[in-house]
Parts: C-alpha cells; sequence; structure tokens
C-alpha cells in the first residue's frame, strides 16, 4: 500500500461517505431513481439497444404530452392508493404485504354494483362503500390474527393474497360473469363510473380520490391523536405505552386504513375505466395483477410520506405508460419487461444509502478476516475448512 | 493542561501500558469535544477520569477503546502507535470498555452474550466453556448474576454486572468503565471497588469515569479532570481535596464542602423542614399486599404495603433488582399484579391501563428514558404531548392536534425547565441525556398531578442537571403533592425524603424517618440484614 495515496483516498472515500450518508431523503429517493434508470440504460445497451433513444420515446410516452400524462396519472391512481396501505403500516410499526389481495377484494366488491341499479353518482358511492369495506375487512383478518395469536402480519398477508387472488378469480368466473362473455365480469353501468378526464384515455376523476386520500392520510398521521398514537407506537411500542396508547388499537387503526385505501384502489381500476372495461377473469386480470406490490415500491421510493408517495407515484405511473410507446418506437423497439427491470433497479438502489451506511462495518469485518486468516494460517484454514 | 497540577506521572521510568497523545475530537456536526488532550495510564493504577457530562469523558475513552478514531493526535504503547479500527482489535489488544448503555444482545442469556464476546469467524461457540469460566470468575469476583435468564429480562444493574464480567472475561489489561456506580447502590459500589482495587493489585490498569467526587477519590490512585474537552488537571488522589477537584471540575469556586457531593447544601434547610409537613396530608397512594412477578415469573413484589401522603416525599432506596422496578410498573399500569389493593385518592388501579392511571392525577418519571419515557425520533413537541396528547388542551375538533398550542406548551416547558434545544421541531433524539430528562420531567410535573412516581430520576446526569431536577420534586412536594422516589442514589434518597423505606427482595426491611438510621446501617438493610440485628 502506498504511504502517500492511502489518506488523501480514505478522506475522499470518507468524504463521499458522508455525503451520501447525509442525503435528505428525497435526495435519496431521486438518487435511486436515476441508479435505476443507469441500470436499465446499461442492459439495453449491453443487447444492442439504444438506450438514449428508448428513454427519449419513455420520457415523450409517459410527460410527452396531455395525452401521455394523463396515462401516466391513470397509472398512477391506483398505485397511489396501494402505496398508502403500505406506508400507513410502516408507519405503525408492521409490514403490511397484504394490498394486492386487499385491493383484489375491493374490486370485486365494487363490481357488484352492476347487480342493481340506482341514481348515477349514488351508485359509485355506494361501489366505494362496498370496496373500502372488502379491502377493510380483508385486511382486518391478519391484522386480528397478530393481535390475539401473534401471528406474523407478513405470512399472514402474503397468504391472504393468494387466497384473495383465486377467490377473486372464482367470483369473476361464478358468480360475477358476463352471461354473454364467460371470460369477463359484469360491466359496472356508467351510473357507477368515475367520469373520463381525458377522452381516449383511462384518465378518470378517480386520480383525485387518490390525491384526497393521500391528502386525508396526511393529515390523520401527523395531525389528529389517531395519526399521533400510530407513528409512536410505529417508532417506540414501549414508549407508547408508556404513554397511555393502547398498541393493540393502532394496530387495528392502521390495518383498517390500509385496507380501505387498498379497497379503494381496487375499486379505481374496475370503476375508473372506460365503460366498456370488465374485469377479465379469463386473462386473469391483467389490469388489477402486481397493483398492490407495485404500491410497496412507490411507497419506498415516496418514502412512506403520503405526498411523497404522490410524486414517486407520477414516477412509476410513467415508467408504465412510458414503457407502452418505448416497445412501439424505432425501428429496434426495446421490449416492456425493460420497464419492470428499471422498476426493479430503482427499488434496490434505494437500499443503497443504507448499504452505505453499513459499509465501514462491512469493511472493518473483511478486513479483520484477511487479517485473522493471515495472522493463524493454518488453523484458521483448517477452521474453515472443517 | 493548568500548570499548577503538575502531572503525577512520577513513575513515567516504569513504563506506561498506554499514552493518548495531543488527541484532539472534532465530530462531524463541527463539535469539538476534545482539545489536545495527553493522558497517560500506566499498569496498576485505578484512574479517575472526572468531567460534568458533555466533558469528554466519553469521547477520550472511546477512543482509547477503538470506538472512535481521533481527528488528531495518536495513541501509542510502548510497542509503538496503536489504531484501533474496532473495539474488537482494542480487545484484543487488552482494552475493555463497559458502558453506561450496554452493549448485549436482549434475547440472549448472560452466557450466550459472554461467549458470543468471545465468537471469532468460523470457530464455535463453546458455551459449556463460557459458563465455566463465567462461574469462577462469578466466585473470584464477587458479582453474581442470573446466567439463564434472557438478560432483558433482568434488572438494569443486573445488566451492568453481565457487562463488566463480559469485558473481564476476555482477561483485559486495561478496563474502562462508564459511570458504573449510576445503577449500583453503595453495597454494589463497595463490592465493585473492592474488585476493582482487587484487579489492580493483579496488575490491570482501569480507567473510571464518573462525576462522583466521594467515588474517585475513594478508589482511584490518580484522578485526571476534563471540562469543556480540556484536560484542565491530572492529580493523585492523596493529594487532592475535594474542593480543588470540584473547582477543577465546574470551573468555578463553589463554597462549602458538601456543595461539591451531590448532597447540595442547599436541599438541608429544606430537609429541616420537612418534618412540619410530615405526613399529615391527604392520603393519596395506598397499596395493601401487593404481590406482583418479575419477568423471570418469580415474585418480585412480595406483600408490599404502605401509603404516600400530600404533601411528602416518599423514598424506596435500595439495591436494583429488588422489586423496585416491578413495583413501578404495576403502580402506573405498566404491569399486572398478582394480587392486593392499590388505590389512588380511593380509586382502584389495579388492573387499569395508563391513561386511565394519568387521569387520576399521577405522574410517572421512567427509570429508562430511552425505552420508556422518549419516542427518540420524534420531535420535542411530540413528546412533550406522550400520554397527554389527548387532553382537551392539545385537541380540537375531530380529534384534530393543536400544533400552536402544542408548541406553545413546548416553549413553556422550555423556559420553565430549562431544556437547551434549537426548538419544538427539534428530535428528541439529539438533545443531550440532561436536557431529555428535563424534557420527560418537565412533560410530567406540567400535567400538574397529584402524585409523582419518579424512578431513578437523576441517573446518569451530571450534577448541574441532577440538581436541578431533585430540587423540582422538592418543590413539587412543597406544594403539597405526593412524591414517591424510588433511587439507588443513596445520597439522593436521604437528602430528599420524608419517609424511607428500604426494598430487599420484593420486601420493605424497615420504613421509617430517613435520620432514624445511619448510612451504614442502610447498608445492612440493604444487604438483607433484618431491622432487628442492624438496631
Amino acid at each position: 500500500m502506498s504511504e502517500q495515496a492511502g489518506p488523501t483516498q480514505s478522506r475522499l472515500l470518507r468524504g463521499v461517505h458522508r455525503t451520501v450518508t447525509g442525503l435528505h431523503p428525497a435526495l435519496e429517493s431521486m438518487l435511486a431513481a436515476l441508479i435505476g434508470l443507469l441500470v436499465g440504460a446499461a442492459l439495453m445497451y449491453m443487447w444492442g439497444f439504444n438506450p438514449w433513444r428508448a428513454y427519449w420515446a419513455l420520457l415523450r410516452g409517459a410527460y410527452g404530452g396531455s395525452y401521455e400524462w394523463a396515462s401516466t396519472l391513470a397509472r398512477a391512481t391506483p398505485l397511489i392508493l396501494t402505496a398508502l396501505t403500505f406506508s400507513v403500516c410502516v408507519r405503525a410499526g408492521m409490514f403490511n404485504i397484504g394490498a394486492e389481495g386487499q385491493m383484489f377484494m375491493g374490486a370485486m366488491a365494487a363490481i357488484c354494483v352492476a347487480l342493481f341499479k340506482m341514481p348515477p353518482g349514488i351508485h359509485l358511492i355506494v361501489g366505494l362503500l362496498f370496496a373500502l369495506i372488502a379491502g377493510a375487512a380483508w385486511s382486518i383478518v391478519p391484522a386480528v390474527l397478530k393481535i390475539t395469536r401473534g401471528v406474523s402480519e407478513v405470512i399472514s398477508t402474503i397468504m391472504f393474497n393468494w387466497i384473495a387472488r383465486w377467490l377473486a378469480l372464482y367470483i369473476a368466473i361464478f358468480i360475477l360473469v358476463d352471461p354473454s362473455r364467460a371470460e369477463k365480469t359484469l360491466t359496472i353501468p356508467v351510473s357507477a363510473r368515475f367520469p373520463i378526464l381525458v377522452r381516449g384515455t383511462d384518465f378518470s376523476y378517480s386520480f383525485f380520490l387518490a390525491v384526497f386520500a393521500a391528502l386525508v392520510l396526511y393529515f390523520v398521521l401527523w395531525h389528529t391523536t389517531m395519526g399521533y398514537e400510530v407513528r409512536a407506537a410505529g417508532l417506540n411500542p414501549t414508549a407508547a405505552r408508556y404513554g397511555g396508547i393502547r398498541n393493540k388499537r393502532t394496530m387495528i387503526v392502521s390495518f383498517l386504513l390500509g385496507g380501505i385505501t387498498a379497497g379503494l384502489a381496487g375499486a379505481t381500476v374496475v370503476m375508473g375505466m372506460p365503460p366498456s372495461y370488465a374485469a377479465f377473469g379469463g386473462g386473469a386480470f391483467p389490469e388489477l395483477t402486481n397493483i398492490g406490490f407495485d404500491g410497496m415500491a412507490v411507497a419506498m421510493v415516496g418514502r412512506n410520506h403520503p405526498i411523497g408517495i404522490i410524486v414517486a407515484s407520477v414516477l412509476f405511473g410513467g415508467l408504465n405508460a412510458g414503457g407502452r410507446v418505448m416497445q412501439f418506437y424505432g425501428s429496434n423497439p426495446v421490449p416492456l419487461e425493460m420497464v419492470r427491470i428499471v422498476m426493479g433497479a430503482i427499488v434496490l438502489a434505494m437500499s443503497i444509502p443504507e448499504l452505505i451506511r453499513l459499509f465501514p462495518a462491512i469493511k472493518s469485518q473483511g478486513e479483520r478476516l484477511v487479517a485473522a486468516l493471515r495472522r493463524h494460517g493454518r488453523p484458521a484454514s483448517k477452521e474453515g475448512s472443517a | 493542561m493548568n500548570a499548577n497540577d503538575a502531572p503525577a506521572n512520577a513513575r513515567a521510568s516504569d513504563g506506561y501500558f498506554l499514552r493518548a497523545e495531543n488527541i484532539t475530537k472534532v465530530y462531524s456536526d463541527g463539535t469539538v469535544a476534545l482539545r489536545e488532550a495527553t493522558l497517560e495510564i500506566h499498569p496498576r493504577e485505578i484512574v479517575g477520569l472526572l468531567g460534568e457530562n458533555g466533558a469528554g469523558k466519553t469521547t477520550l475513552t472511546k477512543i482509547l477503546s477503538g470506538l472512535l478514531p481521533p481527528t488528531s493526535g495518536r495513541v501509542t504503547s510502548p510497542k509503538g502507535v496503536v489504531r484501533f479500527q474496532s473495539p474488537r482489535e482494542a480487545l484484543d489488544f487488552g482494552i475493555g470498555m463497559v458502558h453506561q448503555h450496554f452493549a448485549l444482545v436482549g434475547t440472549f442469556t448472560a452466557t450466550e452474550n459472554v461467549a458470543l464476546s468471545h465468537e471469532r469467524p468460523f470457530a464455535r461457540i463453546r458455551l459449556d466453556q463460557a459458563r465455566e469460566r463465567l462461574d469462577s470468575l462469578m466466585k473470584e469476583s464477587g458479582l453474581h448474576v442470573p446466567l439463564d435468564v434472557p438478560v432483558e429480562k433482568l434488572a438494569v444493574g443486573e445488566q451492568q454486572r453481565v457487562e463488566i464480567l463480559k469485558v473481564l472475561s476476555r482477561n483485559v489489561q486495561l478496563l474502562i468503565l462508564d459511570e458504573p456506580t449510576s445503577v449500583l447502590t453503595p453495597l454494589e459500589v463497595d463490592e465493585l471497588f473492592l474488585l476493582l482495587r482487587r484487579l489492580r493489585d493483579a496488575g490491570t490498569s482501569i480507567i473510571l469515569i464518573t462525576h462522583k467526587l466521594k467515588e474517585v477519590q475513594s478508589v482511584t490512585d490518580r484522578i485526571v479532570v476534563l471540562r469543556h474537552g480540556e484536560l484542565v488537571g491530572d492529580v493523585k488522589t492523596s493529594t487532592a481535596t475535594t474542593e480543588r477537584l470540584a473547582q477543577l471540575m465546574v470551573g468555578r469556586a463553589v463554597e462549602g464542602e458538601s456543595t461539591a457531593v451531590e448532597l447540595s447544601a442547599e436541599q438541608l434547610p429544606r430537609a429541616g423542614a420537612r418534618s412540619k409537613i410530615g405526613s399529615s396530608g391527604e392520603r393519596i397512594l395506598h397499596v395493601a399486599d401487593l404481590v406482583a412477578k418479575g419477568n423471570t415469573g418469580d415474585v418480585a413484589v412480595d406483600r408490599l404495603s404502605f401509603d404516600v401522603h400530600a404533601g411528602e416525599i416518599f423514598g424506596i432506596a435500595g439495591v436494583e433488582g429488588n422489586g423496585q422496578s416491578e413495583l413501578v410498573e404495576c403502580l402506573t399500569g405498566l404491569r399486572r399484579a398478582v394480587s392486593g389493593i392499590a388505590t389512588i385518592k380511593g380509586t382502584d388501579i389495579l388492573g387499569k391501563d395508563p391513561r386511565e392511571i394519568y387521569r387520576l392525577g399521577v405522574a410517572h418519571i421512567p427509570e429508562d428514558r430511552w425505552r420508556l419515557g422518549l419516542v427518540l425520533p420524534f420531535t420535542l413537541a411530540e413528546n412533550a404531548i406522550l400520554g397527554v396528547h389527548r387532553w382537551k388542551e392539545f385537541r380540537g375538533p375531530f380529534s384534530f392536534l393543536r400544533w400552536g398550542r402544542i408548541n406553545r406548551h413546548v416553549r413553556e416547558l422550555m423556559d420553565r425547565f430549562e431544556i437547551q434545544a434549537t426548538g419544538p421541531n427539534a428530535p428528541a433524539k439529539s438533545l443531550s441525556g440532561g436536557n431529555q430528562q428535563k424534557l420527560i420531567v418537565g412533560r410530567e410535573l406540567a400535567k400538574n398531578p397529584a402524585i409523582v412516581v419518579a424512578s431513578q430520576p437523576t441517573r446518569g446526569l451530571d450534577i448541574g442537571a441532577a440538581k436541578y431536577i431533585r430540587d423540582l420534586l422538592v418543590e413539587m412536594r412543597n406544594n403539597g403533592r405526593a412524591i414517591l422516589l424510588v433511587s439507588a442514589d443513596l445520597d439522593e434518597v436521604l437528602a430528599l425524603v420524608d419517609r424511607l423505606a428500604i426494598m430487599y427482595e420484593g420486601r420493605f426491611m424497615t420504613e421509617c424517618a430517613p435520620t432514624d438510621l445511619n448510612r451504614q446501617q442502610i447498608g445492612m438493610l440493604m444487604g438483607g440484614v433484618e431491622r432487628k440485628e442492624v438496631v
């Protein structure tokens, strides 16, 4: 090792380390998005695509005009709601992976309004009520299991996702099926639909419902005693108990709030699409699948803050919307899957600041291991092989 | 360095174990924790590191034990410059540190924690060997801990003993103890000091970080005083007077010798006045035949009965781990009692949750401010309403929090209780320990309670903050509140209380006026000697 380079190098490294670990959370998220896009570009380049053209197409397809913005925001709408599901539970100190299943139940409940007639508007509100009750009911079971039996909410919500998925398929095929088209569910009548905002797109008034939900949750979490209790219990359950907060109650509250937003997410899809739309059970719900899981990614990038989630959902909605354009653009179009790779890379990049925070520990561990192995040459290698 | 205090390194020719040369430490936020500190540690000596909170004691020892790199300066041993990348490397070199906040795996037993500290990459953990070694070590040192109980279920004092055993089991040559006595009672302190002397005679160097003058004078050979990051004194214990040390430490002349010790002179007149108030006030807390179990399932509180009246401080002294924590938890709704009666102003409190108990006018200053008292990532304002967040004062229609009023309330608390912070939105973890405790005390006293349950309210605080909090408790008493004070600091209990109980294995050994007993008798009662044998 050169004596000269050592200190300057390490000082530089330490400086970089301090810069990265001291970043504002919003900047961390932006950095992660940038890294995700760079990873995508590198992969495109390796497979012979032109990343610049592809990203240009993606950018134009996502934010290039009013039609593109409408597509982006339409895709962002359910993501906002499922991201809220995940984040409100994280704030309460729990990992609710169940947004997907709760969203499916909400969607099925919303489709039920096709079974009866009601005046416009009221019909829509009844559908939303159905959806949020179904979502909340689906999330309350894991919460009760956790409180009464100590079942880990991570496991139970994942299991409930599978139950919900196959139950939804059963409902779509045997109960809410359109008699004339067996692969689809009943079509929700226009009286129970969100009006479309930009003609020719999926962008409907449901977007405002999602933004409204985010704002409501922001106020609940930071400006009401209930939210205060949820956050206190999430950060330090013992101190919360000392402060007279009933932790079981905060768990139930956060799961209920999460179930409500997830149920609404399902409703915004089936009730927010153009009037001809019906859930496509035969194709295993292409519009619904993964909205719950993508919401978790949005929540992470949005730092579990309702306002951050709105911003992050515009990014993810844009990737989804622009990805469609990317795959039709130019002579050598980039497949849609590339967008999912970029999303995955962004989520992974989100953990970089945490990793860098751990870096000194990892480095010293490694150095010590090498030193130990070198010091006890033989005996160490004997132990290692044993 | 102060020229008047010639370094006592007369034995420099004996060779030294470790020397810190011109150590400066600047933290990344710009705080200068140490300025050009030079310190030499010899074999076979106990060095007391004296200074108020924030003087740089902990920083200096963290640098010596490899936990922190110095900004400038170096640490040398007779073999050359030493640079530790981690506490483990320092341990391999023979330097071990017992921190004020323990580094134990809560779900592991004492044996497992000790075995873990011996772990090497790819090596097998030998629990049986660790256990044998611990058994002999416990016999040798007189420190006893339950070996098969997860350490999180042990009392704080017991956990500290596990920490000391953990470091001792590594055969260290330099043992650094950060405020080791703040959780111990006199008897345990004596035992610890006996152990330290024995270790010294066996050739170990010891650094004892403390701000208690009496202790540092009773056990050390040399005293190093730090003040605001500067090493202001390095004197032989035999030549140091209490007054001189106190002066070095606080940097201002302190009049009267008792001021230097924890027992502040100003509190003595009040102690004289208290007989007038006596226990004639209204009965606030009534406890009868209370039985409670500890985390291990054994009886921790054994048929306790006592009353606390308005206008008195009822103190419970005793070695930590004798049921005090469990008693306090029962009275504040954090633990279910097995049987018995506990009422506040006639209302039964057993089986109620903390919120209902607070409503009866109970304020609780908890013993563990990081785990119980504060939500550290929360802001000052958010912490200031913990437990009172549902009060009408702070809660508007639809349960909205009235942040305007809350912030005004916090500013009042900051003024009234001298909390140093940048503002209501500063995170609680950015506050110093003393200010964190003032925040808790302020929050609880602002409840205008009928009774204050204070558990170790001054643990780990510097003299100024501790005295301030004691004065507040006395003031509350004088205003006619009932105060239940549980403390392992005997000086504190004796100076403050009107009636004293000594707790041992879940029972009161005696209940009397603090003047009825001398310290030796109290020490014996704490150690489990029956009252009739004592008197």
